[in-house]
């Protein structure tokens, strides 16, 4: 072969080459576009079954999802899709699966149980769903029985809704300064506390609305040293409750990242409230409200809306107390199903280990979010 | 006997005037129409240039990310539009540049080709640049003014370049040190990487060629290499030194961001049609010819490995060599600009197999080679279209209108779902933003701590989007910040639960305007970030200067030479002619 | 003819005495003027010159052909202060000055009441600053009788007298024990001002909950919340409602309707019924299936 030809095969060869080596292992800037392709087309064990599944998920490859369920017959492709994006617009509607895990529960020849753990990347953070998946063998290949859970159905009605709704006039932009404005709504700290964690200070405490009109709140907090030079200032942002109808309590927490209690010698506490118009609606209980002790503490309960708006997303914030009624923390969780009038949706909220020895008693409150009920 | 009028006219090289002429006719009605507007960033260049026409002596931006410098970005093209933007507004002033820089390639590409291939195929290479899809791809989706600008002044140069090294003589010199220098000014990273990519095979064809003609030594090439190097480095040095310093005191040492280019196109398909296919066109279809006739010919050879290195760096992420070479910089750096710098050593070989193909199937290879071209071009002008890289919809007028009355400037804002049209909006409204779409810029931490782009498609990267949204949202009061524009009802959740209120609805109710109640107005920030004046000086004449010096440096009446055959050995199946341009 | 050389001298010694005065007192202004009121700056010593007004927020400029009197007609100047006046001429500068008052007979009242809406039976809970200026926004410096006048939601009326200090007078009102609107009047002369002062029911005094079965669910119903004066507490207030049962609890925040909250609760044995509003605590309810 010619010295040329040469060269030429050898830059071919090294250029198919490391085709090949990126192809295999992928250097870590192109992974985030890797989309992961179904690369199993024939599901030979309950767990490979599994993976594919996960995999026509992420890809939103709904059609080839449902074509591998063993028991199909039982629902619709859109049921399918609609059970895991939601019937009713929520936090997962307009999410991606960030990634999924699955591992084994149970295995026999031709049966298997598989816990798939899908983790959706949603505006608010991460929201995890568990699915139990009974798997089957069908010959040479396993297919997933998928648990759906079907739509609930709120039969048709008509909800009167006479709740009150508070509407606001300032005073125009051209009026004389002496022109009279409305106050803005009187709000009151009703316990705060400061307390070291690993990852820095943590301030918390309630925020009461002590006024007859409803209340648009916000905190933020300076930490200040010694010679009251501030260390840094922080606000609660969505740990807390911001609409605040008369009488009504929020908890608040204000996480202040690597500083030392130590360090601090007072807290400039920062309450902000304005008069904003609000409706009293929608309403919803916690019931079966329940602090669950360690191991693996938690605040379970469930949401139930009493008013006939549908919620698209509800928030739910928990004050732990300890037997003395002192507040030792605040916790949290976005619920990632819609509130349905009258329909129960349960929540699940962790509590660290070391806070959960010291609770005695909890208290729920829920902030609440309905799309095109903005202004 | 002959039939001597067509074969001479199939065997002349094309007139620089003609050239020039199938350029304006192909782009600039492209370019009348304006639509680079649709491109990735052609709005944010209108941004800069917008800043440096009111503010020519003062690179500090306060309209993104609450204050950053612009002399993190070299400036040449920007002045320009600046400049011309006084007689034809920001948008045409834009076009205008663009348009020379066209020209500029046209002229930039046969110069260059004429150092490794015959007039007649360097005419025909100038003609393939006209049509290269890549610089379509750059021009009327990614808007890359600089590196379009930048890349055909590198090109000029480079025939000085070989010059000097073979003959040492102080006039081209002086004309490459100068077009290396405006070059620079115009996009840094193409002489950082034009150095290696451009200017290596040129050193390579000068050692190779030094026993032509009149014979120089090996060392004495190279230590006339070294001694441009050093000129060019230090001028470069000088000229760009805000923009050093400025590397210097904040180093790029972001998360990374990712970005589609580095993507592994085969296991990423559509990015491979976007950041292969597409650019590359026809191309792809002489690689093997580019392989077959660069390894025969040993004075094509340099122009080969250089080819090849940037072809594959062009790959992005389908191939571990620019991780292997570059390093941090692969995390850095998006790579359609090596496909571009990849199209344009790939040239001389087209124009080469052009008339080899002419040459054998006359009409047919011409109509094919024709047709080829245009289709090459027209989907590179055309694939913003069927891909839409803007949120085209967005109507910023309303948004800058709201900004500009009532004293809403007084406070800094940001949107969502907007997309690349925050450059335009910039451009628009004179209050200023915490968001921004220069990432090098950014100081606050908020933004740089997380791996997110811009907070406007805060959801499409993912996790490190959402928090970098989320850390400047929980400071607001710190930045002034009290508004948010949001296109996206994907975010009204956390705006709503975070306790920003909506206060108004704009452009059919498409666009809402959230508001932080109890934001004090918003402070200067970064201050101490500022360059000072000095360096403000610098950056208002030196760049912009060293492109005026370029213009008169190379209107200099160049040395006539005797050319010989023996001084550029050409192709067997190549055609002499008279050289038409120098 | 003796008596003639007498009036001569006499006419003389004056036109001399004029002359004299002339040259010293080139320019005649007013002492004081009211604003918007027109007045005379005369000048003499002859020569044309440039006339000068400058005050706090208005500056007039005349060019004056010869000697006499410059007229400034009615409204020329109207805001309050004192101002200098100089006169330039090829020969030199002159220079003097004069106030300008506001007009005595009050034009317009800015009266800031404070708060919006308070808590019934607070002393002192509400103030009212006035502040008096004339029919050109100057504020009246002068001593100015104002009086002020709180009628209460439920008839009765606060009034109160003050003079005006440096242009502002002020007071301090109670809110009545009776919930409702409330009219803040301050007067000067004829000139009135008024605010609407909302007297809001303060917390809960009692919170009493009944409770009864309603089938597998608790009904609890408050009775009328009301404060201790025995207003109603308003509509929209949120009362809590927490059961309490073995291994779990139910909470509901439900807002009040008519004077009463009720909500319907689930149904445990051994429950305990508990109501709160804010930081005010009701009754508690045992239930026993």
């Amino acid at each position: 072969m010619k010295k040329g030809g040469l060269l030429a095969l050898s830059l071919a060869i090294a250029t198919v080459a490391l085709i090949v080596i990126g192809c295999v292992w992928p250097v870590q800037a192109a992974l985030p576009f890797i989309i992961q392709k179904p690369l199993l087309t024939s599901s030979s064990t309950p767990e490979a079954a599994v993976q594919v599944l996960g995999q026509e998920i992420q890809a939103h490859n709904w059609a080839k999802a449902y074509e591998a369920f063993a028991n199909k017959a039982q629902f619709t492709e859109p049921e399918f899709e609609l059970d895991l994006t939601g019937y009713t617009t929520n936090l997962r509607t307009y999410s991606t699966l960030d990634h999924f895990k699955a591992w084994p529960l149970h295995a026999s020849a031709d049966e298997a149980d598989i816990r798939l753990e899908l983790d959706w990347a949603t505006v608010v953070g991460t929201s995890v769903m568990t699915r139990d998946l009974h798997v089957v063998r069908t010959g040479d290949h396993w297919n997933v029985n998928w648990p759906l859970t079907k739509q609930p159905i709120v039969p048709p009605q008509v909800i009167p809704v006479n709740y009150l709704r508070w509407d606001v006039i300032y005073r125009g932009a051209g009026d004389d300064w002496g022109a009279q404005d409305v106050n803005a709504p009187s709000v009151r700290i009703i316990d705060m506390h400061p307390v070291q964690r690993a990852d820095g200070v943590v301030v918390m405490g309630e925020l009461l609305n002590d006024d007859v009109v409803p209340a648009y709140v916000s905190m933020s907090a300076i930490l200040q040293a010694k010679d009251k030079s501030p260390i840094a200032k922080e606000e609660a942002f969505d740990k807390i409750s911001h609409v605040l109808l008369p009488k009504q309590i929020t908890p608040f927490l204000i996480q202040f990242p690597d500083v030392r209690l130590s360090q601090v010698d007072s807290i400039d506490m920062k309450p902000f409230s304005i008069l904003v118009p609000a409706s009293a609606d929608p309403v919803i209980a916690i019931d079966n409200e329940k602090f669950n002790p360690s191991p693996n503490a938690s605040l379970t309960g469930q949401l139930i809306n009493q008013s006939g708006q549908v919620v698209n997303v509800a928030h739910v914030l928990g004050t732990l107390y300890d037997k003395s009624g002192q507040l030792v923390w605040v916790v949290d969780q976005y619920v990632d199903s819609a509130l349905l009038p009258q329909t129960p949706v349960a929540f699940n909220i962790q509590i660290p280990d070391d806070i959960a020895k010291k609770v005695s008693t909890e208290r729920t409150v829920v902030a609440t979010f309905s799309f095109g009920g903005l202004l | 006997m002959k039939k001597s009028e067509p074969l001479e006219s199939w065997e002349r090289p094309i007139p620089l005037s003609l050239l020039f002429m199938v350029a304006l006719a192909v782009h600039l009605p492209l370019l009348l129409m304006k639509l680079p507007l649709q491109s990735y960033d052609t709005n944010f260049h209108i941004f800069f240039s917008s800043h440096y026409v009111d503010h020519w002596f003062d690179p500090w931006n306060t309209k993104w990310f609450a204050g950053f410098s612009q002399a993190t970005y070299p400036p040449m093209p920007h002045y320009w539009i600046a400049v011309l933007s006084r007689i034809m507004g920001l948008d045409l002033a834009y076009m205008a540049v663009q348009m020379i820089a066209i020209l500029l390639l046209v002229v930039g590409v046969y110069r260059f080709s004429l150092l490794w291939v015959r007039p007649r195929a360097a005419s025909i290479a100038a003609l393939a640049s006209i049509f290269l899809g890549s610089e379509s791809f750059l021009i009327y989706n990614a808007g890359q003014l600089p590196t379009t600008t930048a890349a055909p002044l590198y090109l000029i140069a480079l025939p000085f370049l070989y010059e000097w090294l073979r003959h040492g003589h102080g006039r081209p010199f002086i004309k490459a040190t100068v077009l290396f220098i405006a070059a620079a000014a115009g996009h840094h990273l193409t002489l950082l990487f034009g150095s290696f990519i451009f200017a290596l095979p040129v050193v390579g064809l000068a050692l190779l060629d030094r026993r032509d003609g009149e014979s120089t030594s090996a060392s004495l090439i190279l230590g006339r290499a070294i001694a441009i190097v050093s000129a060019v480095s230090v001028i470069i040095g000088v000229v760009l030194l805000p923009f050093w310093l400025s590397l210097l005191h904040h180093p790029i040492d972001q998360t990374t961001i990712p970005h589609a280019s580095r993507a592994n196109f085969i296991l990423s398909p559509e990015w491979g049609l976007n950041y292969f296919i597409l650019p590359y066109g026809a191309l792809i279809l002489a690689v093997p010819f580019i392989f077959i006739r660069g390894s025969s010919e040993t004075r094509l050879r340099p122009l080969l490995f250089g080819f090849w290195v940037t072809f594959i760096l062009g790959l992005g992420g389908t191939t571990p060599l620019g991780h292997w070479l570059l390093g941090h910089a692969f995390e850095v750096l998006t790579m359609e600009r090596f496909s571009y710098w990849a199209g344009l050593l790939a040239l001389p070989f087209v124009g080469l197999l052009s008339v080899k193909l002419i040459d054998r199937f006359r009409f047919w290879a011409v109509g094919s080679l024709a047709v080829m071209a245009v289709w090459t071009c027209a989907m590179g002008v055309a694939w913003g279209t069927y891909r839409i890289t803007n949120a085209r919809d967005v109507n910023v007028n309303v948004v800058a209108d709201w900004l500009n009355r009532g004293g809403h400037d007084q406070y800094r804002y940001f949107t969502l779902g907007f997309g690349n049209s925050i450059s335009r909006l910039a451009v628009m409204t004179d209050a200023s933003s915490v968001d921004g779409e220069w990432y090098t810029g950014r100081l606050l931490p908020e933004l740089t701590r997380y791996g997110g782009a811009s907070l406007t498609q805060a959801k499409y990267f993912g996790t490190a989007g959402l928090e970098s949204l989320r850390a400047i949202m929980m400071h607001a009061d710190k930045y002034g910040l009290k508004w948010i524009f949001s296109n996206d009802p994907y975010y009204d959740p956390l705006l709503s639960l975070a306790g920003w209120r909506p206060v108004d609805y704009l452009d059919n109710k498409t666009i809402t305007v959230w508001a932080k109640d109890g934001v004090p107005p918003a402070m200067p920030v970064n201050v101490a970030q500022r360059p000072p004046r000095w360096q403000g000086l610098i950056w208002g004449t030196l760049p912009f200067g060293s492109s005026i010096l370029a213009i008169l440096v190379f209107l200099i009446p160049e040395r006539r030479r005797k050319q010989t055959r023996a001084e550029y050995p050409m192709s067997e199946d190549e055609v002499e002619t008279q050289r038409v341009a120098s | 003819m003796k008596a003639i050389l007498t009036l001569l001298a006499a006419s003389l010694l004056l036109a001399k005495l004029q002359a004299a005065w002339a040259q010293e007192e080139t320019l005649r202004l007013p002492k004081s003027i009211e604003a918007g009121s027109a007045f005379l700056i005369e000048h003499s010593g002859g020569g044309e010159g440039t006339l000068y007004i400058v005050g706090p927020s208005q500056v007039l400029k005349r060019d004056v052909k010869a000697e006499g009197a410059v007229y400034f007609p009615a409204r020329s100047l109207y805001d309050a202060g004192h101002y200098n006046v100089i006169f330039t001429q090829a020969s030199g500068t002159k220079s003097g000055s004069f106030d300008v008052a506001p007009i005595s007979a009050p034009d317009k009242l800015s009266f800031f009441a404070n708060p919006s809406r308070l808590p019934i039976g607070v002393k002192h809970g509400i103030t009212g600053a006035v502040y008096v200026f004339d029919a050109y926004g100057n504020l009246i410096t002068a001593p100015t009788p104002v009086s002020f006048e709180l009628s209460s939601p439920s008839g009765g009326i606060q009034k109160d007298r003050a003079t005006t200090s440096i242009g502002r007078a002020w007071t301090e009102m109670d809110s009545t024990s009776q919930q409702g609107s409330g009219k803040f009047v301050a007067q000067v002369g004829e000139l009135k001002s008024e605010r609407i002062i909302r007297q809001v029911p303060g917390d809960p005094c009692t919170l009493k909950m009944n409770a009864q079965q309603a089938g597998q669910q608790v009904q609890l119903q408050t009775e009328p919340v009301r404060d201790c004066s025995g207003n109603a507490i308003p509509d929209g207030t949120i009362v809590t409602f927490t059961e309490t049962y073995a291994g779990g609890q139910s909470t509901v925040d439900v807002p009040l309707k008519r004077d009463v909250a009720e909500v319907k609760l689930p149904l445990h044995s051994g429950a305990k019924f508990t109501v709160a509003s804010g930081v005010v605590l009701g009754n508690q309810i045992g239930w026993q299936k």
